[in-house]
């Protein structure tokens, strides 16, 4: 009887782990997988464990995460254990009050605590602009920054005052089983009080203090929601990088990481429980035991040279810490910069090796999921970018808000290469903010082996027979956009009765279990892996897409399509206007653009590579394109006579479609 | 002496009046004004249209809260039974995914969960659809699993279940085995002992365990955004698409983030006041 129960919570304890070990484990197994699936085998590689050390955003984002979590261990810990006894030498009902707003960030959600702190970042932000343009004005003995932005301190902050609490948590109960005569008794005998601190006070509190800085050590690493709101969109932890890798093609870099990060923790963990059975086995016979290694240490730092030594390493310590951050001041500083956000899958990356290596600029290049995703950044005042990469419609809104740089055209020669199709358009009639990047169509994306028939209606995204094999794109202009064309109805209408029909082909087809979700850059490895069969996207990702799945077709449906065009411009204030514009005319010159028509497939408005992309093509893989692609591609004109270009709606009409989208989603 | 030691607690009280008071009251504010910085109630007036967003996360949050108690409370019951090693590395094995990024933990379950995904695979290898069109005479090739209400389930109680098993283990270790032998003395079978005295004595470690799951299950966006695929919009989602999301609007984000931020609040307080208030319990 005993015996069985005993089997049988064994069973239970090692289905628990099973559960909590398989997903892991499976991460591990295809971190050596040589294809790029998560879930076909297709033979042992370690390559993507070189690839992702050779991935500068994964290797960064490790080394802030270590920094950030070390640093902010390190002072929460020291601030915590001070505040604790301050605390608890406070009388009862102060106590409790402070005690009670310290417990607030640890009951409250991760995101609340979040959204509060950027807000209070920003405000701030907004008050230190005023001060220091009025100080800068009356007084010309130092320039105080007028422009501060969320980043490495704000992180820094937000992380220490998420930590705090769970150290004051853990000091708390050893100082109150703390007999409080000690310290008296320490003074009395003679004892200065940073003296009777040291001997008496540490010693009883000690453990208290290394499991609260293990605890602040663990809620940093594993952060994701507090960095997300506070980091601003230059810095990124590890957790934010990830998060923004699942967003796109995941490859088994993700993988990589996870194993090399599970097998570290893995080893410490080994050595920690090592020591401590080993210290175990010492108390229980004490016949052998040896004088133990503390012990030692403590008595030779007792010695004078002991000292020394001591002094010796707090040195040391403070040097590098000093070293650490004013190499992130220095580097920050120093090399010049430019902070550009695109969207994901969105550039040839050896462009920027290219770039860094001819001009000595380094690119900080990032990725937002959509205009809207991105607008929202701006406006959060999260982000710190020189170069943006909207759409069309989304740049008329930034120009109209004053919020894009004019651009000196002096600076960026290249502009003579756009074709005048694509100059002075209607989201810039003057062209005096933008330089054109890409253009391409908004249509169908199918898979004939998943459906029957050949798809040329928007319709078959809202169709009952292809129910849970549909993908809506998830961003409202397009979704809704994309129903408006289906009813015939202009993409631009500010009518609300037709905007509101749109919103019901929507949410009848949502209600009836059609969309198997929202997806934006998850497109590629849905629709590769055929796991859905018809999504709206864009012309140039079909492209790519094709590359791994052959069977992929694209259609401009018979109602029509979207056009667009992608536009470099700068942001106003941006710090780096001079490396902004030299990155903007080496994107547009022709090497770049047909490096870019042929690795993210988008059509370049670049004149000279529109007209040698084929001879370029067929010089680089030896076979002609075919002609049916180049016009998926490069849409003809008499195609894109049939699409509609997306135009800049006034604010009401773009609050109706937030707040419809967002219904939607619920 | 006294008063100079209190002394330390004022740089501190500072702090927490900077960064944990005066962020909460703009938040606050945001949420009573427009973008044009008129005081308003539309934020809270609007909130009807979300109830079912409240709903979804409180129903889901509190389905996880309740699978996790399921699994969890026997887990650390069982653990609390065993030998000192094996108690060890039980422990250090339960802690090891802590450590482990939470996002990657939940994309390994995106290649499980997809249609073309491994248990899928597994499900076609063993025969299960031919087996199933079989009887329903339905053709099925997968089953959808991803993006659906039960794929977020499972993501919460994936990543949260340590927080359960954590504290009412230690709970339970600290149970002082004589008050066991006495029930046992005073003629109490083991079902008894059970529920009358080591249930009663462990609920401090489950309402923490409850707490420390339910939080972060009811505000998550990034779990119903990698499994729930962008169709089962949480709370935590609804409050992201207006500050870095698709539908920029901060102050409805800051309306929505104190309701949620209240009705937290008073679930726990009314939890905590079945249970007496012992906060003590929380962590190992």
């Amino acid at each position: 009887m005993k015996q069985s129960r005993r089997t049988g919570s064994r069973i239970l304890i090692a289905l628990v782990f099973l559960f909590l070990y398989a997903p892991i484990a499976l991460l591990i197994i295809f971190s050596f997988n040589e294809g790029d699936s998560s879930a076909v085998w297709r033979g042992f590689s370690l390559h993507w464990y070189q690839s992702m050390l050779r991935n500068r955003l994964i290797i960064e984002s490790v080394y802030m995460t270590l920094l950030v979590s070390l640093l902010a261990t390190l002072i929460s810990t020291f601030a915590g254990t001070f505040a604790a006894i301050g605390l608890y030498s406070l009388p009862r009902r102060r106590r409790d009050v402070l005690l009670t707003v310290n417990n607030i960030p640890m009951m409250n959600a991760d995101i609340v605590t979040g959204v509060s702190l950027c807000l209070f970042f920003v405000a701030f932000f907004q008050f230190w602009g005023g001060f220091a343009r009025w100080l800068n004005g009356v007084q010309s003995a130092f320039v105080l920054p007028e422009r501060l932005t969320l980043g490495f301190g704000t992180l820094l902050l937000a992380h220490i005052a998420f930590n705090i609490p769970y150290v004051i948590l853990n000091v708390a109960p050893k100082l109150r089983q703390m007999d409080r005569n000690l310290m008296d008794a320490a003074q009395d005998l003679g004892c200065t009080w940073m003296q009777a601190f040291w001997k008496v006070m540490l010693p009883e509190i000690k453990p208290g203090i290394i499991s609260g800085a293990l605890i602040a050590f663990t809620m940093s690493i594993d952060d994701f929601v507090i960095s997300y709101f506070t980091a601003g969109s230059s810095t990124s932890t590890l957790a934010m990088t990830i998060y923004g890798m699942t967003k796109r093609r995941v490859t088994p870099e993700i993988n990589a990481v996870s194993t090399l990060l599970f097998l570290t923790v893995l080893i410490l963990l080994v050595i920690v429980n090592v020591g401590e059975i080993r210290q175990e086995r010492r108390r229980r016979n004490p016949s052998v035991r040896k004088e133990p290694f503390g012990e030692r240490l403590r008595r030779f730092l007792s010695t004078r040279t002991g000292r020394y030594v001591q002094w010796g390493i707090t040195a040391a310590a403070a040097i590098c810490f000093v070293a650490t951050v004013s190499f992130l001041t220095a580097e920050t500083q120093s090399i010049p910069v430019v902070n550009v956000c695109s969207w994901g899958e969105y550039i040839d990356t050896d462009l920027i090796d290219r770039f860094e290596a001819e001009t000595g600029i380094r690119v900080n290049y990032q990725t937002a999921e959509s205009n809207e995703t991105m607008y929202s950044l701006l406006k959060s005042g999260g982000a710190d970018y020189d170069v943006i990469v909207p759409s069309d419609y989304m740049i008329a809104q930034l120009i109209e808000e004053g919020m894009l740089s004019e651009l000196n055209y002096d600076n960026i020669p290249n502009f003579q290469l756009i074709d005048p199709r694509f100059r002075n358009l209607s989201y810039d009639p003057e062209n005096k903010y933008t330089v054109p990047y890409t253009w391409s169509t908004l249509g169908v994306i199918y898979n004939p082996t998943m459906i029957d028939g050949p798809v040329t209606s928007w319709g078959a995204l809202y169709d009952e027979r292809n129910a849970g094999k549909v993908l809506l794109i998830n961003n409202s202009r397009d979704a809704i956009g994309e129903a408006l064309m289906y009813l015939g109805y202009s993409v631009n209408t500010t009518d609300e009765n037709e905007i509101r029909a749109a919103y019901r082909i929507l949410d009848e087809a949502s209600k009836r279990g059609v969309f198997q979700g929202k997806v934006m850059d998850e497109v590629f490895q849905t629709m590769e892996g055929g796991n859905a069969a018809i999504a709206s996207y864009y012309a140039g990702d079909y492209l790519s897409m094709l590359e791994n799945n052959e069977d992929l077709r694209y259609v401009i449906p018979d109602e029509g399509a979207n056009w667009f065009v992608d536009a470099m411009c700068v942001l106003k204030d941006a710090p780096h206007m001079r490396e902004a514009e030299a990155w903007i005319n080496f994107i547009a010159s022709t090497d770049a653009s047909l490096a870019n028509m042929d690795y993210i497939g988008y059509a370049s408005p670049n004149s000279e590579a529109l007209e040698q992309y084929p001879a370029y093509y067929e010089e680089l893989y030896g076979e002609p394109m075919d002609p049916e692609l180049y016009d998926i591609m490069v849409t003809p004109p008499e195609v894109l006579e049939r699409c509609e270009m997306y135009e800049n709606t006034p604010p009401n009409v773009r609050a109706l479609y937030n707040r419809l989208w967002i219904q939607l989603g619920i | 002496m006294k008063r100079k030691l209190s002394l330390l607690a004022a740089p501190y009280a500072v702090w927490l009046f900077l960064l944990v008071v005066i962020p909460i009251l703009i938040m606050a504010v945001y949420a009573f004004t427009t973008s044009d910085s008129a005081a308003t109630l539309e934020n809270f007036m609007d909130m009807g249209i979300y109830a079912s967003v409240f709903v979804r996360s409180f129903r889901l949050a509190a389905i996880a809260t309740l699978i996790c108690l399921l699994i969890g409370y026997p887990a650390a019951y069982f653990m609390a039974g065993e030998g000192p090693g094996f108690q060890r590395v039980a422990l250090a094995l339960i802690m090891l995914p802590m450590w482990m990024n939470f996002l990657l933990r939940t994309y390994s379950w995106m290649a499980i969960l997809e249609n073309n995904g491994l248990l899928n695979q597994l499900f076609q290898k063993i025969g299960l659809f031919s087996f199933l069109s079989g009887i329903t005479g339905e053709e099925a090739q997968a089953f959808q699993m991803l993006r659906t209400p039960g794929a977020v389930t499972l993501g919460m109680v994936y990543n949260y279940l340590p927080f359960m098993i954590l504290p009412i283990y230690s709970v339970i270790l600290k149970l002082d085995s004589q008050l066991l032998e006495a029930a046992r003395d005073l003629g109490a079978n083991s079902v008894q002992v059970f529920w009358r005295v080591i249930l009663p004595l462990s609920l401090p470690g489950v309402l923490s365990g409850v707490t420390m799951v339910f939080v972060p299950s009811v505000s998550t966006f990034a779990i119903s955004r990698l499994l729930g695929g962008g169709t089962q919009m949480m709370l935590g989602d609804l409050i992201e698409q207006q500050f870095l999301g698709g539908a920029y609007n901060p102050h409805l984000g800051a309306a929505i983030s104190m309701v949620m931020m209240v009705i937290v609040v008073l679930c726990m307080a009314l939890m905590n006041h079945f249970g007496e208030g012992e906060e003590q319990a929380v962590m190992l």
